[in-house]
């Protein structure tokens, strides 16, 4: 019998080759598909369960925190007042991944980037996970938000000196707790209760949606001019109702019908249409294109949340008609920005021409508190000299003590501002304003639109958006 | 005397299979909670314990029988240990005093049994006692669906699997009948001695129909069907068995949706991957997870596979020991194997010759059912990876499996 036990014995090996062959199979050549099917959601479990940093507010405000709980997924994200913050947490959710801080400071919160420090860290399945600090004042932000009451639009506040977001706010917003939540069916029923809604909650329009600027933009024309055609600001323009222009019947109006001239700190104030209108002609695209580049235009600002949009300038090509040209210097047309951009351009002025990197991490700090990464202070772009900066904020003064943007002044404090009322479709206008306090050394900069007003007679920027700029500025000085 | 070294190399093995498990135990309290779990040296102890008992006993029962059977035994059962502790404490309590009970099982059948040879007289008992336990789930009252399949019984408290015990004892039978009729089965064929071999086919049919068991079925099959071919050198046996089995397994598949389903699972699990091929869609993830070199113990997830603990415990080696672990559990089965054939071949007495073919059958065939089923080489038919997956019956079996190899291979030895 030994030779038919020796042949068995083959037998028996050839068969667990054939399983030697198929793990093989499995492991190595199938592994990286099989590990990476949509179907399996090991590696996503495997981030939903372990420990997973806080979010904190620059006083230290819990904005998200995990904590522990008795199903698979071992720990539920909690969101203290979340749609507050949502804006610049994002979420963070098993079906639809994350968004906002949660995105972009991700492998600092999971732990990823955590060096290892001792054979323990390395076999532990927890490693140790960091806490992101944000920029974010509360007290701003609520501000902020209260201010909006409600109305859709967005709020921006920066410190112009280091490019720190002071307020992030976005509305309307959502709630990030029921999209972190573990009951999936929950979490499908909030998200396509959120994609379903027109007013796009989920969408935060302070960095990735772009508007009109309208009369904001006049700032940037004024800085044009400063810059490259100095002769331009004294130049007195002649008083108009309407601006007439070559190669169309629709000519530039006035707002409301006025009447309005004079030097450029003039116009300013009262935001003259056919004063600005014609300063662009006088300036030519190159110019106004290339101050409007360096503010920011045409570039994605380097902010440290995901996919900012850029804001938009015309190129020379759309610009060479008298229309397109006097319609964009009053950021008509196809000039678009982002809230953010706005608060940018203001702060560039206050800071003395100097326009700062913006972001929103303060820091990031290790479990025992040591800060592990911080990031730089850095300048992103040079719009104007300190001189003519200083120029420019005299201006806005001007409107904010004399002007259309009275409704900001706070007393006791010198504020700087420029109101925009962006027409949209048929009657309905975006009411803006632009600003910074204190004006000769500004702590905070700000930028605030509300979406669409119904008609334009009183939805001014002015009347609108002035007052919750005030607010955001009050909140944050103190005053 | 020269049975020392070999039960010094048998310590040497044993302590070594002990280290092992104690340290995977410890790295996968590591992976999980960040810190050695809290029992480990009165576990360390009593486990040295357990091992110590099985090692001496050998030294002292069968003083010259083969050192690496035990060993890569221990060492299974100690990887299936840490992996069913890993997957659910409780089951790991219960596995840990089947362990105990099944050393001592090994125990008592090499004290019990002095002599294999001496079992051969008791043929037609083994006949009746291993068809009956075979068939015992069918008893009403006793019998337990558990699973869609009818494999249990429970008196009182205790359940268990007969048909884990019944291959063993059928083993015994086919050994001594075969031994016995092999010089007329190797002759002709005729039909009253193809008797016998229609009748294991019945069973086997019976177990596949009747308790929805395709995994015990095509092991008991398997193993009749190799031990009469070991006996009689005649390739018709395998190719009639095959050829009956087949046409039986097809009509199985034509009448029977239990059948049908697992073949359709086999083919294209990806179709219905969230129901009905859900469990072998979540082996395939846990192996190409798992990749080579594993998640790490307790850093994957192979608790999402439906019966991880037992059917597919192999699926959760892969996926946190990956290739690198299913490999070497693989490498430790063909030492077992390789260890069975060799004492099968070594000794002179047939009927025991036959038997030590046969009980390594048992577990080479078993393994690459289960393993070839959870890795979808074949269709899957639920049984337990011996000395690994969690169950008492499955352990005690086995564990008395290895006496009587052992006990052959010390009589081998001997003269």
């Amino acid at each position: 019998m030994n030779a038919q036990i020796r042949k068995l014995g083959i037998a028996l090996i050839a068969l667990f080759v054939l399983l030697f062959a198929q793990l093989n199979n499995l492991q190595l050549r199938q592994a990286s598909k099989l590990r990476d099917d949509p179907r399996n959601t090991r590696a996503i479990v495997v981030d939903f369960s372990r420990e997973r940093g806080r979010i904190l507010a620059a006083d230290g405000t819990v904005l998200a925190d995990s904590v522990p709980t008795d199903d698979a997924l071992k720990r539920l994200r909690r969101y203290t007042d979340g749609p507050l913050y949502s804006g610049v947490t994002g979420y963070f959710s098993f079906n639809y991944g994350t968004d906002g801080a949660e995105r972009t400071f991700n492998s600092q919160l999971a732990g990823k980037d955590a060096t290892i420090a001792s054979l323990a860290d390395l076999l532990s399945a927890d490693p140790k996970v960091n806490d992101v600090t944000l920029t974010i004042d509360p007290k701003v932000q609520k501000a902020a938000s209260e201010a909006l009451a409600g109305r859709r639009g967005a709020v921006v506040a920066l410190d112009p000196r280091s490019g720190a977001i002071l307020a992030l706010v976005s509305a309307p917003t959502f709630d990030p707790n029921p999209l972190a939540a573990h009951d999936l069916n929950a979490v499908k029923t909030a998200w396509n209760g959120y994609q379903a809604d027109k007013s796009n909650p989920l969408l935060p329009r302070a960095y990735r949606e772009r508007y009109p600027p309208g009369s904001t933009f006049k700032v940037v024309t004024v800085a044009a001019s400063l810059s490259s055609a100095p002769e331009l600001i004294s130049k007195a323009y002649p008083s108009l109702r309407d601006l007439d222009l070559r190669g169309t019947t629709k000519n530039l109006p006035n707002f409301g019908g006025s009447t309005c001239g004079g030097t450029a700190p003039e116009l300013l104030r009262v935001s003259c249409n056919t004063g600005f209108g014609q300063m662009g002609l006088d300036l030519g695209a190159q110019k106004l294109r290339d101050r409007a580049t360096a503010f920011g235009f045409g570039e994605k600002a380097p902010i440290d949340l995901p996919a900012a949009a850029s804001s938009r300038f015309p190129s020379l090509d759309d610009l060479k008609t008298q229309p397109q040209l006097a319609f964009t210097a009053i950021g008509q047309l196809d000039v678009a920005a982002t809230p953010l951009q706005m608060a940018l351009t203001a702060g560039g002025i206050g800071n003395g021409g100097v326009v700062m990197s913006p972001h929103v991490l303060g820091k990031i700090t290790d479990a025992a508190g040591t800060v592990v990464d911080q990031p730089e202070q850095k300048p992103w772009k040079t719009a104007l000299s300190a001189d003519q900066a200083a120029a420019l904020r005299d201006m806005m003064v001007g409107v904010v003590e004399r002007g259309t943007a009275r409704n900001m002044a706070i007393p006791g404090v010198q504020v700087a501002g420029k109101t925009g009322t962006a027409q949209t479709v048929g009657s309905k206008a975006h009411a803006w304003i632009i600003g910074f306090a204190p004006a000769s050394a500004p702590t905070i900069a700000v930028a605030v639109i509300v979406e669409s007003q119904t008609d334009n007679d009183g939805q001014t920027g002015g009347a609108v958006a002035a007052p919750i700029a005030k607010r955001v500025l009050q909140a944050s000085l103190g005053k | 005397m020269t049975a020392l070294p070999r039960r010094r190399t048998e310590l040497g093995l044993v302590l070594l299979a002990g280290l092992v498990t104690a340290s995977a135990l410890t790295l996968a309290s590591l992976g999980k909670v960040g810190e050695p779990p809290p029992g480990i040296l009165v576990f360390g102890v009593a486990m040295l314990v357990l091992l110590g008992v099985a090692h001496l006993a050998v030294r002292r029962l069968a003083p010259n029988a083969d050192p690496v059977i035990l060993p890569v035994a221990l060492l299974l059962n100690g990887i299936g240990y840490v992996m069913i502790a890993r997957l659910d404490q409780r089951l790991a309590g219960l596995q840990a005093v089947w362990s105990a009970i099944g050393i001592a099982a090994f125990i008592g059948t090499l004290v019990v049994v002095r002599r294999v040879r001496d079992l051969e007289r008791y043929r037609y008992t083994f006949l009746v006692v291993g068809l009956g336990l075979l068939l015992l789930p069918l008893v009403p009252g006793l019998g337990r669906n558990i699973n869609g399949a009818r494999i249990w019984i429970r008196v009182g408290p205790i359940g268990f699997q007969p048909g884990e015990l019944a291959k063993i004892v059928l083993a015994l039978f086919f050994a001594s009948y075969l031994v016995e009729r092999r010089e007329l089965l190797a002759e002709r064929l005729r039909l009253r001695i193809l008797l016998p071999v229609l009748l294991a086919w019945g069973v086997s049919i019976l177990i596949m129909v009747a308790e929805k068991d395709l995994g015990s079925s095509l092991l008991f099959f398997g193993l009749f069907v190799g031990m009469v071919w070991v006996a009689t050198n005649q390739w018709l046996y395998v190719a009639g068995g095959a050829t009956m089995f087949a046409a039986g397994a097809t009509v199985a598949y034509k009448m029977f949706g239990h059948v049908r389903t697992r073949v359709t699972i086999w083919i294209d699990p990806w179709a219905d991957s969230q129901n009905k091929g859900y469990q072998i869609v979540q082996a395939m993830f846990a192996f190409g997870s798992g990749g080579t070199l594993g998640a790490g113990l307790a850093l994957g997830s192979p608790q999402r596979i439906p019966a991880a603990a037992t059917d597919f415990i192999f699926a959760a080696i892969g996926e946190e020991l990956g290739l690198v672990g299913t490999t070497g559990v693989l490498l430790a089965f063909l030492l077992l194997i390789g260890a069975g054939l060799r004492i099968a071949i070594l000794c002179q007495n047939p009927f025991e010759k036959l038997l030590a073919t046969g009980l390594t059958l048992i577990v080479g065939f078993q393994t690459f059912i289960i393993i070839g089923g959870v890795t979808r080489l074949v269709p899957l038919t639920g049984i337990t990876l011996p000395f690994v997956s969690y169950g008492g019956s499955s352990i005690v079996a086995n564990y008395i499996l290895i006496a009587l190899l052992l006990r052959t291979s010390d009589e081998a030895k001997q003269r």
